[in-house]
């Protein structure tokens, strides 16, 4: 309802309003003039006519006619119902729908919020972003885990540090009594790992890339490397060793270059028995990264809306 | 003339349940729906007898010795000619048009009266072919809308309404047989008569409705008298009932969306008496008097107005509606309606579009009055009213930068934080050229927006799927909030 003092400013006929005398100059000359940018921002007032057929006026024509045809009913029975916005997460790839605002806060703070720049790859919470950047993005992180225990334990206060990712995995499994599987301690070993269709691919985890295009058409770009490496990594790795190493090294950015020769080097001797995949420098497969349903920016392999 | 409550009575002494009424409404909704769809939207009135309320089994009423016997006989067939299989079986027979038109034309009155009586119930016969059959009475129906009788011209002027949409054949001949200066006659002399002008006001409606309307009908019309009496009519006293008024009203709104240019309906004060019959109606409903069928009678006042003011240039605005209490009006239109009537809610909305696009001081009615807050509250509503109201609120940043800092104090801010995560991809576009406005408009502004965590919203924002969301964002941040700088930490941060 209006609040008393509207209410009797409008039925009130002697009240003095003033009328509107002013302006109008027509256009938009209110605006002080924009920058060049400025026609990135189209809005302008405007005069909207409609025409009798418009669908804006469904409605109404169709309570008019049934008024005609003698049906008519004041308060209707069934209530027109009065729809609210859905709200939807734009992000590029991304295509959830939510009813209300905190669906999709939640929805937004867990998925799309702690996300690496770098690889895109996407992290719950703030400290353990910060955790993955160091680890993977950070050649002097990589060049002083050589010398000392650089891996901090997850766990928030525990303060523990490893020499290597292994390590603290087992902490965390021994320990923490975390699952051996848990998501977001994927070692940078890891990379390139097409995890293979035995892995569940169910849905948009997406993996890291080497390298990473700012450009515009970010999914189909991003998709591509992806699809083009594990062939190179397949044909190369079958061969490992030095080769095959340098190889893959020559295929990543610069900054990766001593890390990956590092990984290589340090699990070189994990990986002798037969009837290991291919991957020999990767985590066995019945220790499984990465394949959580955290939806990255990119909305999985190829998949791009 | 029709009494609301009427519908009601009828309804529930034909023995139906509730339930099956409901879905017998729902059922003819929908029809509607498609029928208008296929812009074939066409509606009869029939006009009951006042001794009976139903269309029921015939009974021949015989037996008063008195009654001559042809207007007995005419009566009996007025009620069998309400079945549509009588109705084909009629037209059939040869001369049985002719014996109808004699007694139309015959020296009994009471015959004449029955006569026009059974070409009414043909008129409302859903059989297409029926109403071509009824053109030999067109020419005597015309002539008889001059008369004096209140009953007879009520029923003539119903039938040639019912007779108009069916055929363009039929539509033609009676233009050319001179229905429309006939109806302005009629409407003209009988102003006072309420039960006349609401028939007037329907007969005329059918024609206006017409597909090719605006060629041929529309501007006979305009150069008549009809428009300043319709106006009249809308401006009567409302205690004796609304129907008259709504009948006008929806006329003058067929006016006025049919043409682009309506200069000749702004120079009759039409712009000037509907939006001052809105201020009243809007008084009315924010006191709390709906009356029953009021929206049937506000709906075609909104059309009119927001039709009106998209052809007024804009220095006559302050002329046309010089109440600036219209905005009021408006708004409590707006609130009254939306959770019943959503569309009527939408139509109100539309109005206060057209009415502060190019005029400041409108816009700057709604912030004094307080308005703003009421109007931001309705952002989540869909179909149609968020953007509309967004649109309302763009008009209102557009003008002033003061303007604009008063809507980040009412909150529009937050707001729009919100409007920015909606699935409408509308409803986003208009809240980035908003925000933009409201960012560019001052510092205040943009520091409060960066208080509210505005950056992380833009910065996620520039993952938007649609490029061109994309680049507003990045400009905004880039351009213009670059200098605050907890942006700069939140860089860092990454």
């Amino acid at each position: 309802m209006l609040q008393p003092e509207l209410v009797r400013l409008v039925t009130d006929a002697r009240s003095s309003v003033k009328s509107c005398d002013e302006d109008c100059s027509s256009g938009s000359t209110g605006r002080p003039s924009e920058d060049e940018q400025g026609d990135l921002f189209i809005f302008t007032p405007q005069l909207i006519h409609l025409h009798r057929d418009h669908e804006l006026f469904e409605d109404g024509d169709i309570h008019r006619h049934m008024y005609l045809q003698d049906l008519y009913v004041s308060e209707a029975d069934d209530k027109p119902s009065l729809s609210v916005s859905e709200f939807a997460c734009h992000i590029s790839g991304c295509s959830a729908a939510f009813i209300s605002l905190e669906e999709y806060e939640h929805h937004y703070n867990s998925l799309h919020r702690h996300v690496c720049c770098s690889c895109r790859r996407s992290l719950p919470s703030a400290r353990l972003l910060d955790i993955h950047i160091q680890e993977w993005h950070d050649s002097l992180f990589t060049i002083l885990a050589q010398r000392q225990d650089m891996y901090q334990c997850l766990v928030e206060g525990c303060g523990q540090k490893f020499r290597t990712s292994t390590l603290r995995k087992d902490h965390l499994i021994q320990i923490h009594k975390y699952p051996p599987d848990f998501r977001f301690d994927k070692t940078k070993k890891d990379r390139g790992t097409r995890q293979t269709k035995r892995q569940q691919q169910k849905d948009t985890a997406m993996e890291v890339v080497d390298d990473v295009c700012e450009s515009e058409g970010v999914c189909e770009v991003m998709c591509d490397v992806l699809s083009n490496q594990p062939e190179q990594g397949d044909s190369m790795e079958m061969h490992v060793g030095e080769e095959g190493a340098a190889r893959m090294v020559k295929s990543a950015s610069p900054e990766e270059h001593v890390h990956l020769s590092a990984a290589a080097h340090s699990t070189e001797n994990t990986s002798t028995e037969p009837l290991k995949p291919r991957y020999s420098y990767r985590i066995p497969t019945t220790v499984c990264f990465g394949h959580s349903s955290v939806r990255g920016f990119r909305g999985g392999r190829g998949r791009r809306k | 003339m029709w009494r609301l409550n009427k519908v009601r009575h009828k309804a529930g002494r034909q023995g139906d349940s509730l339930e099956e009424l409901k879905l017998k409404r729902r059922e003819h909704e929908k029809a509607l729906r498609q029928a208008r769809r296929d812009r074939q939207l066409v509606s009869k009135r029939l006009l009951l007898n006042d001794d009976e309320d139903l269309p029921q089994m015939v009974t021949s009423n015989l037996s008063s010795e008195s009654a001559p016997w042809r207007e007995a006989h005419l009566k009996t067939l007025s009620k069998v000619l309400r079945d549509p299989s009588a109705q084909l079986t009629f037209i059939k027979q040869e001369n049985s048009m002719h014996l109808l038109v004699g007694f139309l034309t015959g020296s009994d009155a009471t015959c004449r009266l029955q006569a026009v009586r059974c070409l009414h119930e043909l008129s409302h016969s859903s059989h297409t072919n029926v109403s071509p059959a009824c053109l030999p009475a067109t020419p005597y129906l015309l002539t008889y809308l001059s008369g004096q009788s209140t009953k007879f011209t009520e029923l003539c002027l119903y039938t040639l309404g019912n007779l108009c949409p069916d055929s363009d054949i039929v539509k033609e001949k009676l233009l050319a047989q001179g229905i429309i200066p006939a109806l302005a006659n009629c409407l003209e002399n009988q102003r006072h008569n309420l039960a006349v002008v609401e028939a007037v006001g329907f007969t005329l409606s059918q024609f206006l409705q017409a597909k090719d309307a605006a060629e041929k009908i529309i501007l006979t019309v305009l150069d008549s008298s009809l428009p300043s009496n319709l106006l009249s009519v809308l401006t009567s006293d409302p205690k004796f009932g609304l129907a008259p008024a709504i009948e006008c009203a929806w006329c003058l709104h067929y006016l006025t969306c049919s043409m682009n240019d309506n200069r000749v309906l702004l120079a009759h004060g039409t712009l000037l008496q509907c939006s001052s019959l809105l201020v009243s109606l809007g008084g009315a409903v924010a006191e709390g008097n709906k009356e029953e069928g009021m929206e049937l009678f506000i709906c075609p006042l909104l059309r009119c107005v927001g039709n009106l003011l998209s052809s007024c240039p804009g220095k006559d605005l302050s002329t046309q509606v010089g109440d600036v209490r219209i905005v009021v009006a408006l708004y409590a239109l707006l609130q009254a309606y939306l959770q019943t009537q959503p569309a009527l809610a939408r139509e109100s909305a539309w109005v206060l579009n057209n009415l502060t696009a190019h005029s400041s001081a409108f816009c700057s009615a709604l912030l004094d009055l307080n308005l703003v807050p009421g109007l931001i509250q309705l952002l989540p509503f869909s179909q149609g009213i968020n953007t509309m109201i967004l649109r309302i609120l763009a008009n209102i940043a557009h003008k002033k930068k003061e303007f604009c800092a008063q809507l980040a104090h009412h909150g529009l801010l937050s707001a729009l934080c919100a409007t920015l995560k909606m699935a409408d991809q509308e409803m986003v576009t208009l809240s980035m050229d908003v925000l933009y406005m409201l960012v560019v408009s001052g510092p205040q502004v943009a520091e409060e927006f960066v208080r509210q965590g505005g950056l992380s919203l833009l910065e996620a924002i520039q993952y938007n799927s649609e490029g061109e969301i994309r680049r507003r964002a990045t400009h905004l941040l880039e351009d213009h909030l670059l200098s605050y700088s907890s942006y700069l930490s939140s860089i860092l941060r990454q």
